[in-house]
């Protein structure tokens, strides 16, 4: 990853035209330059030649950035702004010596009105899993913001047991475990953090659907969370300790291919985690290695597994619209995939709702770092998929699950929000 | 500087919330799509004309500049503060306030972005046509004062054109309704023609009343590649020559299409010079003329026609059209942008003239914009240490065509800070000394947005930057 030192080039580029402004979540909200990505980049531009220095007013803005990515697809210069945005991010967190991710988890754990609501046995486990091994829940803290209860936040229960500790997932911890077809891949399925703590139901769905697609499943053991969180944070010592981690994981699991049920894993294992690694050359070609045989689960079942369906679709019932996770739309280019996987349903149809890749309000931290933003953000995505008319809003990412229902919620809108294995 | 009293002042106007000074957000309103840089003193974020009454009567008793800004994207340095002073941003007022289906007229503030007002209109059968290529991100605040064009003006004419009525506020801090909301209206001055594009140097525009068109049935995009820009040149006047008023009659030269390749995802072939027509209306009609256009192009050199099939395909020629501008830098690190308009009939002598000029300074340069019209953007790309005398001398030598051939040196973006030396190259001092005349009636203390359209006092030094020159920091 590049320091921002060395991203001067990048940011020269940007002209200040303004067409990011009409692509961005939080200009769309708030309207102003300064949550605008060209104001973004003009302050990182001011940052870097000195003009300016780490103040909390730069900060703010900086990080009321939920790393979409919209900006960077749709600059006509093709500025790179979100890896302007994170080198930003990083230098603050080490100029700042804090590691902000783990602080801000902490700093969340030791006040005791954060607990509340979550029930404490609960509590107590996340505190446990958080204390035992920060990098393990890292994504829990920094993404779902989980022991941080907002005013009328609607909280994410914690799974009952979590995915990777369920008897049968266990089972799976080597590819031996399960029988496949002649010819088809071995696959080690991940979970990340979304999977494991919150919906364990997604992995099993996604575990059981590789196997009836003809291939060999093996979940291995010493999975880490994907380092996406702290990455976007700027904690890159944490993230990068999450990636060595998760190399390693993966690597020893000796599968053809490598699947995630999480647009964001999917997207940190592929493209984050090779860059994190690049400083140590060996260490980088190891992980470009891996990175290669990252797939999305909906890519997984329609290119590699040649999947076709249930077949069990009589009689459509279910209007389904489809939210585009960031991290799968826009980082991975994958739009149609997850949207044919719906189609082969039971009994759905899909209709799309409008801007179906606005980003939902969660990702960068946002929701973390400023809330009532995310939550507005969201606000905005909910009224479209209230428009859609659908009964259920499919999405392929838990971040955006999790965002969607709190969206919705607010909105007092009843449109079911579902992983799109659910409707296999 | 401001004064602690004014910045108090502009506190109770506005509340807190709506005010900054800090550095960081002052810098966030120092730029424009020029990539020039001036820093306010303060940023003000005002909700309706009594506000915007009262920073202007402060202005006037404690004197200090104040620039009205709707998104910052304008070409020719209109938003900037070029003297600091406090900047009036208009983007958070932005609401939509009536849609009146019955009398198509629809009332906005003047924060809207065009894009949102016309996605709206549309919702309900009808049009709002201009179309500047910023639409979707710059106001309508800014196309009034500007003076918007864009694609469709060759058809529908500009901003001016659907613009009844006004509610302003005076230099001076007095609030004035202009014009009106029907469709005729003679009493007295018009004051609302005055206004837009003015380049918010007469008045601050608090509220909108906008005509509004029916929406037209069906509209066929398509495409005509030629092997050299002249013929291109020439077939768009054939086209009008023909009586087909097309709804888009948009150029591209091989410069703009290269940079802007990547942008359709169906990829825009490679040729010498492209045309992008659209026409609209009625079902029966558009047949009819879409197939007159595809005749026309073909008898006028088009190697390769093509009709779009269906909405993705148009979105995205738009996307890769309205890139064009932005992405020129990808050619050349150093931009002159200039937007000259000549009579439809001369823009083969305006390619040739420009092939000349391009030679003997030793510049590229790109051209596209809105052939139909005659209105075609001149980009002098050069590279920005070595060669920016020889792009300044282009940029007049282009200057210099246009009159010539009777056309005008800014079709829509307006004079602003960036070509206020080039005035007299167009008007006669005494239509000089009347529009200065008018600004001192309205403005008698010069405190709104100055430092605009006319050059300042004294000899002419020649600015560092050009129109929409990209300075490097
Ligand atoms: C990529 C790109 C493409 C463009 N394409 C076109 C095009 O096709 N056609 C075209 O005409 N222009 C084009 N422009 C130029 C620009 O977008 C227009 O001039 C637009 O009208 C500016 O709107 P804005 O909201 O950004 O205004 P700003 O740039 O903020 O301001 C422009 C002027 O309007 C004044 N102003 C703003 N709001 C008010 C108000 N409420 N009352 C009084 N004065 C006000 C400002 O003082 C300033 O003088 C393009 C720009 C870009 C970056
Ligand atoms: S679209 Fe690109 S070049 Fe234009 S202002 Fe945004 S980041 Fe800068
Ligand atoms: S990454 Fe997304 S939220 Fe951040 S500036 Fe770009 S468009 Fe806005």
């Amino acid at each position: 990853m590049k320091p921002l030192n060395l991203l001067k080039h990048e940011i020269d580029k940007c002209v200040r035209c303004g067409t990011c402004r009409s692509t961005c979540p939080t200009t769309k909200v708030l309207g102003v330059e300064t949550a605008s990505p060209r104001g973004r980049v003009s302050l990182v531009s001011a940052y870097s030649s000195g003009e300016i220095g780490l103040s909390e007013t730069y900060l703010k803005h900086l990080r009321e950035c939920t790393l979409c990515g919209a900006c960077r697809t749709n600059c006509p210069n093709g500025v790179d702004t979100v890896s302007i945005f994170a080198s930003a991010r990083a230098e603050a967190v080490e100029k700042q010596g804090a590691p902000l991710a783990a602080s801000l988890a902490f700093r969340g754990l030791r006040d005791p009105g954060g607990i509340v609501g979550m029930g404490l046995k609960l509590a107590r486990r996340l505190q446990g899993l958080l204390f035992k091994d920060a990098s393990a829940g890292a994504g829990l803290v920094s993404r779902f913001s989980l022991p941080l209860v907002g005013n009328g936040r609607l909280i994410p229960p914690l799974a009952g047991t979590f995915f990777l500790d369920l008897p049968e997932v266990r089972a799976y911890e080597s590819s031996k475990g399960a029988p496949g077809e002649a010819g088809k891949p071995r696959v080690a399925f991940y979970a990340g953090c979304g999977v494991n703590y919150l919906m364990p139901w997604v992995g099993t769905k996604s575990v059981e659907l590789i196997r009836r697609a003809g291939a060999v499943v093996s979940v291995p053991g010493g999975q880490a969370c994907c380092g996406m969180p702290a990455y976007a944070m700027g904690d890159l010592a944490a993230a990068r300790e999450m990636a060595r981690k998760n190399l390693e994981a993966l690597e020893s699991s000796g599968a053809d291919l490598i699947a995630t049920s999480c647009a964001t894993c999917g997207h940190g294992l592929k493209s984050i985690m090779p860059e994190l690694l690049s400083d140590d050359p060996g260490l980088k070609l190891r992980a470009e290695k891996v990175a290669s045989r990252v797939r999305d689960i909906s890519e997984l079942l329609l290119n590699d597994l040649g999947f076709r369906g249930a077949g069990g679709g009589s009689g459509a019932s279910t209007v389904v619209t489809y939210h585009d996770p960031c991290h799968l739309g826009r980082a991975q280019g994958l739009r149609e995939a997850p949207r044919e996987l719906i189609k082969m349903g039971r009994g759905t149809v899909l209709k799309e709702m409008k801007n179906p890749c606005l980003c939902c309000g969660l990702g960068g931290g946002l929701m973390y770092t400023n809330y009532e933003l995310s939550m507005e953000i969201a606000g905005k995505k909910a009224e479209n998929i209230k428009k859609s008319g659908a009964d259920v809003v499919a999405t392929a990412c838990p971040g955006c699950i999790i965002q969607l229902k709190d969206g919705l919620h607010r909105a007092g809108v009843q449109t079911e929000v579902k992983h799109v294995v659910e409707l296999l | 500087m401001l004064t602690n009293v004014v910045k108090h002042g502009l506190e109770r106007i506005v509340g807190e919330a709506n005010c900054s000074f800090s550095k960081e957000e002052l810098l966030c309103y120092s730029y424009d799509a020029t990539n020039t840089l001036h820093q306010p003193d303060a940023v003000v974020f005002p909700s309706g004309p009594e506000e915007v009454s009262l920073v202007l009567k402060m202005a006037n008793s404690e004197g200090f500049p104040v620039v009205p800004r709707g998104a910052g994207t304008g070409f020719s340095g209109g938003s900037l503060p070029v003297g600091g002073g406090v900047v009036l941003s208009f983007e958070r007022m932005r609401n939509i306030l009536e849609i009146d289906t019955e009398n198509m007229v629809a009332i906005v503030e003047p924060g809207v972005v065009t894009w949102d007002l016309q996605q709206a209109v549309e919702k309900l059968g009808l049009f709002y046509p201009p179309d500047p290529s910023s639409l979707k991100f710059s106001t309508i605040g800014g196309n009034i004062a500007e003076c918007a064009g864009g694609p469709r003006a060759v058809k529908y004419g500009v901003t001016r054109d659907y613009v009844l009525g006004l509610e302003a506020v005076l230099p001076t801090g007095e609030i004035i309704n202009t014009g009106v909301r029907t469709a005729k209206g003679v009493v007295g001055y018009d004051l609302t023609r005055l206004l837009v594009g003015s380049e918010g140097t007469l008045g601050v525009v608090t509220k909108a009343v906008l005509k509004l068109l029916p929406l037209p049935e069906t509209t066929t995009t398509m495409l005509a590649l030629f092997p050299d820009l002249r013929d291109a040149a020439r077939a768009t006047s054939a086209i009008i020559r023909a009586r087909i008023i097309p709804s888009t009659l948009e150029i591209m030269d091989s410069v703009s299409i290269k940079c802007v390749e990547g942008f359709a995802k169906t990829g825009l072939p490679e040729a010498e010079a492209l045309l992008l027509i659209e026409v609209d209306g009625h079902k029966a009609a558009v047949e009819t003329e879409a197939e007159a256009v595809r005749r026309v192009c073909l008898e006028n050199g088009a190697g390769e026609f093509r009709t779009a099939s269906d909405r993705n395909e148009v979105k995205d020629l738009w996307k890769a059209r309205r890139a064009v501008s932005a992405a020129l830098y990808k050619a050349r690190p150093g931009k002159i942008n200039e937007d000259i308009v000549v009579p439809r009939s001369r823009i083969p002598d305006l390619v040739d003239g420009l092939r000349g000029i391009s030679e003997r300074h030793g510049v590229l340069i790109a051209s596209f914009g809105h052939a139909g019209d005659g209105n075609i953007h001149v980009n002098i790309m050069h590279d920005r240490k070595s060669q920016a005398e020889a792009a300044l001398a282009a940029a007049e030598d282009v200057f210099r065509l246009a009159v010539g051939l009777g056309g005008t040196i800014s079709g829509e973006h307006g004079v602003g800070s960036a070509k206020s030396r080039y005035l007299d190259m167009e008007l006669k001092p005494d239509a000089i000394a009347a529009m200065k005349r008018i600004k001192e009636a309205f403005d008698p203390k010069g405190i709104l947005n100055p430092g605009k359209i006319f050059p300042g006092p004294g000899p002419q030094k020649r600015a560092p930057a050009g129109a929409g020159y990209a300075e490097s920091k």
